[in-house]
């Protein structure tokens, strides 16, 4: 029996809420057994995706007696073609973990408790029957915007079910980590480019890379397919390309290139601007690109006749001389301009962006950061070419079915979002604010949170605001697998299966062309858990109306399948069977061409979509008419505001108390669903470049621990404005002096055995506040390092 | 006859550590305490580390700094001499592996010290896992957990090698040496490393060898290894 929204109010009139039925019956995922089955012991091989981290690497698992025993990359899969990173290999850890949470769970103590005792097992249809209840009761009063959505890394259709299912509820409180971790990078690219979507480089046929800051090689969202690229490129002269990274910490990525600039921390922006003024007071540029496929280059008057600067005056402007550029950023005026011209000359060349640390800076100098980065691709023309940067396409799914937006839904929606993400011109997320509205209730109370796949409490700045905040919450459900801090504060945990038990589609990023890879159970659930997907469309069939309306489907795999119907060629048997879909290799859109003029522009919201690359933003430009851009905290004025510029970050701190700028980083062992930290065999390779395992550290250079008496390994306090933490401290001899490094992920005060109580969380040292577009403040912050008593 | 032989391209290599969890996921080697790790007693058959931490190791300039380091395979290795019980030997017949007989082993360490790569490890104390996690060990019989008080020690998955073999057997065909990949090699996210046989002068890890860039560890020693590493540029 399926019940209308209508119906189930019946039944809940007749029966009161906690005596809802309906037909719910358990499902279970199993592996679809269309592997190969090899001669040996009758093992199998299934194809699925790894989701230990963003990349979306193909996996193959061998499977003996229905236990998975190893998992492989998949040779077939064009992001990872075969290669499968320590996170991947060490995922069985994951699956067969002692710490998963077997079954749905109600906490019945303290909020935050990690202790079994608080947290007592309840039944999917009860736990189903109090949120249908719930989800129907605040609909039916005209409050559907006071349920919200906080999602991590949600793929394919589960993204989209997500939005869906908000949308013809009647809520705008769908909130994404983006502000936590990439929006910059995409901010970046629709105020220049015009197309709001992290950017693919075709790395295989680039000659020289400028790395601004990215720990490519090691934590760049699509790690394994930047390993992939430059790796390739890396087969012997004369083929070998030249990487170069702009980095204050001397990464793994910094080991691995050909040289490594030091720079002063914050002034990429100054180094970028710097090249570009080499570049155009040199005519090194694209000429003809510039002249044809850009707009604001030079100055120019607007419609009514107003004289607006252009970029070449800007960097040609006494601002960008090259002696104050090598000033502020530490890096020699003559190294600037060499690799100014080895960049220009050297073509394809491409500058790369960091996906997350350096660029959310908490102000405005990250976007403007990026910004100029971005204008260095355009100044050689390297954008849609081979060796350049592409547009990352999508596949052409089948059209979702229509639905009616009732009235409840059309004033929901109408309500400002919870994040405060429409106060600001460009935020689209702003996912550590969610903590501070729910403090305050304004503009309004949310009833009913939802969890997906994230961790604010640990992971957003100021995360402690979170979990206080949390209580002023109605029903938190977190569809967590772990008891992390987050989860800890829920009201009911509803755990997903891990990426091996369930399906889902995982679109490929990083590569231009569009496909995306099958992730199915490699294993039938091994725990009382459910896919989210099916819970959603088992609440969204309990309301009925326009939410069943907007998804007719009674189990995610049947959406699924009729999305993936849409598909040209595609065949559910040979997905299973190949675990990917898409069509290589990219095809170029020609500049000026009728993709080019499509492309590029495609997502201004105000701007025209004319083909052009804008050096001076017009869609920023509208974005911020009637706005005063120092009310955004930007501290440029006039025409600068629309060009890529330094801004010098301000920073928390008094220099003379707080002598290090605290940089927190990412390794490569760690991912970014935290499960991670809680893998025994991720713990023992931790922090290999330092030698340190099962343990956090901070880095400082050895002058500045020699003068400060401190050792290696001795432990120390790191403290900022904010708060501080106990680590252990690490020398290292290359570094910027006035740079204190702490790895991203350890300093859990929760989420499993092997995670909890082990090194330092740098988020927990840094501003609860937001920069430009939302985006949280990573990296200004200044911190002192003193020695700790035993 | 074959000559089972790995080229590490140090170019290529971006020190990801794959390599040494695959190694663990396919050999069952167990995860050691914290603070057996901090002596310096993980178990990690191929372990990646800054070579400024094992300066010795390679005497020229490498360009690289960090090296990923399994068994070298020697052709003239210093350990089995040294072992009392012959429980490390040369496997010339399945193509040259340094192997040991863990039923053999006595837990001597002679072979741990007489290695100049330091490749050999001690079980300390019985492995232990936690029993969930335990559930995705390896099953095949020649990884099964090795007890307290032995050596063990890189393979290059001999088991591998006796799969393929039964699998091109099954299959009515010609064993190829392509079939035979160790762990390390099938995950290398950099691609850096490559497989096969060095008696065979057309195969890629021989045109690889003869590389300008090609140097194996310590060669003076003569302990001539069959892993063969490429400096960087």
């Amino acid at each position: 029996m399926k019940l209308s929204r209508r119906n189930m109010l019946k039944v809940m009139a007749a029966t009161g809420a906690g005596g809802l039925t309906f037909g719910w019956k358990a499902f279970v995922d199993r592996p679809a057994g269309l592997a190969r089955a090899t001669a040996l012991r009758g093992e199998t091989r299934i194809m699925s995706v790894c989701q230990a981290c963003p990349s979306g690497c193909g996996i193959q698992a061998r499977v003996v007696d229905g236990v998975a025993v190893k998992l492989e990359g998949s040779p077939i899969h064009p992001i990872n073609q075969g290669a499968l990173c320590p996170k991947g290999q060490a995922a069985l850890e994951m699956l067969y973990h002692p710490d998963r949470i077997p079954g749905p769970l109600r906490r019945v103590g303290p909020p935050g408790s990690i202790n079994p005792a608080d947290w007592e097992p309840i039944s999917w249809r009860e736990a189903i029957t109090e949120i249908a209840g719930r989800l129907a009761s605040l609909r039916e009063a005209g409050e559907p915007h006071r349920l919200a959505f906080a999602l991590g890394e949600t793929k394919g259709q589960m993204n989209d079910l997500f939005e869906r299912f908000a949308a013809a509820y009647g809520t705008p409180n769908v909130i994404r980590y983006d502000s936590l971790s990439h929006q910059l990078v995409k901010t970046a690219h629709l105020l220049t480019l015009g197309v709001n979507a992290l950017p693919a480089y075709d790395l295989e046929n680039t000659r020289y890379i400028l790395n601004f800051g990215g720990s490519l090689l090691e934590a760049g969202r699509f790690t394994q397919r930047y390993i992939g690229g430059i790796s390739y490129t890396r087969r012997g002269q004369p083929n070998r390309s030249r990487m170069i990274t702009i980095d204050p910490r001397y990464s793994v990525t910094a080991a691995k290139s050909d040289e490594w600039i030091a720079i002063n921390p914050g002034t990429d922006a100054m180094l970028a601007m710097g090249i570009a003024r080499f570049i155009v007071g040199n005519k090194l540029y694209d000429e003809e690109f510039v002249r044809e496929y850009t707009m604001g280059f030079d100055d120019f008057d607007d419609e009514n006749g107003v004289r607006h600067m252009g970029f070449r005056s800007l960097v040609l402007s006494e601002a960008y001389d090259l002696d104050r550029v090598a000033e502020i950023t530490g890096v020699e005026s003559t190294t600037i301009a060499r690799l100014a011209g080895e960049f220009a000359q050297n073509r394809p060349a491409i500058a790369t962006l960091p996906i997350r640390g350096g660029l959310h800076t908490g102000d405005a100098n990250g976007l403007y950061t990026a910004m100029a980065i971005t204008a260095l691709n355009a100044l050689v023309g390297n954008i849609e070419q081979p060796g350049g940067l592409l547009l990352q396409h999508e596949p052409a799914f089948a059209p979702w079915p229509e639905y009616f937006v009732d009235d409840i839904a059309a004033e929901g929606l109408a309500q400002p979002r919870i994040d405060g993400a429409d106060n600001d011109p460009l935020a689209e997320h702003v996912l550590q604010n969610l903590g501070a509205n729910l403090n305050t209730g304004e503009p309004y109370a949310i009833d009913t949170l939802f969890l997906y796949h994230v961790n604010p409490a640990y992971v957003a700045p100021g995360g402690q605001r979170f979990t206080d905040a949390l209580e002023n919450v109605g029903l938190v459900v977190d569809f967590s697998s772990f008891m992390t801090e987050t989860a800890a504060h829920a009201d009911l945990i509803l755990p997903d299966h891990t990426f091996m038990e369930r399906w889902q589609d995982v679109p490929w990023e990083g590569l231009g062309f569009a496909g995306f890879g099958l992730s199915q159970p490699v294993v039938t659930p091994l725990h009382d858990t459910q896919h989210t997907g099916d819970i959603l469309l088992i609440l969204a069939s309990a309301l009925g109306g326009p939410v069943r309306q907007a998804l007719p489907y009674d189990r995610f795999t049947d959406l699924l399948q009729y999305r993936i119907g849409g598909l040209e060629d595609a065949d559910w048997e040979t997905l299973i069977r190949l675990g990917k879909w898409g069509h290589g290799p990219y095809t170029f859109a020609g500049r000026g061409s009728e993709e080019w003029q499509y492309i590029v522009g495609r997502d201004r919201r105000d701007a025209y979509r004319d083909g052009r690359f804008d050096f001076w933003s017009r869609e920023l430009y509208y974005r911020l008419s009637g706005i005063n851009p120092a009310d955004l905290g930007i501290k440029a004025t006039g025409d600068e505001v629309m060009l890529p510029h330094y801004e010098p970050i301000t920073y928390h701190g008094d220099e003379d108390e707080y002598p290090f700028i605290l940089n927190s980083f990412q390794l490569m062992a760690l991912g970014e669903p935290e499960y991670t930290s809680n893998l025994p065999t991720l713990q023992e390779i931790i922090g290999m470049h330092v030698g340190v395992r099962w343990d956090g550290w901070v880095e400082m250079h050895a002058e500045e621990a020699a003068r400060r008496g401190l050792a290696d390994n001795d432990r120390v306090w790191v403290e900022s404005p904010f708060g501080r933490v106990k680590t252990r401290l690490k020398i290292v001899h290359s570094n910027h002096p006035e740079v204190v490094n702490i790895p991203d992920g350890q300093g859990h005060t929760a989420n499993g055995r092997y995670a909890n109580g082990r090194g330092a969380n740098p988020n927990a040292l840094l501003p609860p506040e937001s920069g430009l577009a939302g985006t949280a403040a990573f990296s200004n912050t200044r911190v002192k390092v003193y020695k700790a008593e035993e | 006859m074959t000559r089972w032989g790995m080229v590490i391209d140090l170019d290529k290599c971006v020190a990801c550590q794959a390599c040494t969890v695959a190694c663990r996921m396919e050999n069952n080697t167990p995860v050691v305490s914290p603070e057996e790790s901090e002596l310096g007693r993980s178990i990690l058959w191929n372990e990646v580390f800054p070579l400024e931490s094992h300066a010795e190791l390679a005497a020229e300039d490498t360009g690289a700094d960090f090296l990923t380091r399994p068994c070298q395979h020697c052709d003239n290795p210093p350990c089995i001499k040294v072992c009392p019980v012959q429980a490390t030997y040369k496997s010339d017949e399945t193509g040259g592996q340094v192997l040991q007989r863990y039923e053999r082993c006595i837990g001597c360490r002679f072979c741990t010290v007489a290695c100049p790569y330091g490749v050999r490890y001690f079980n300390w104390y019985a492995p232990e896992w936690n029993p969930e996690i335990a559930r995705h060990l390896n099953p095949d019989e020649e990884v099964s957990p090795r007890a307290r008080g032995i050596v063990e020690k890189c393979t290059f998955c001999i088991q591998r090698l006796h799969k393929a073999e039964q699998l091109a057997e099954e299959e009515g065909r010609e064993f190829r040496a392509s079939d035979y990949q160790p762990a390390c090699v099938q995950t290398c996210t950099g691609k850096a490393r490559f497989f096969g046989d060095l008696d065979d002068p057309d195969s890629l890890v021989s045109q690889l060898a003869r590389s300008r860039r090609a140097f194996r560890l310590l060669e003076e020693l003569g302990t001539r290894p069959k892993v063969i590493y490429l400096k960087e540029g």
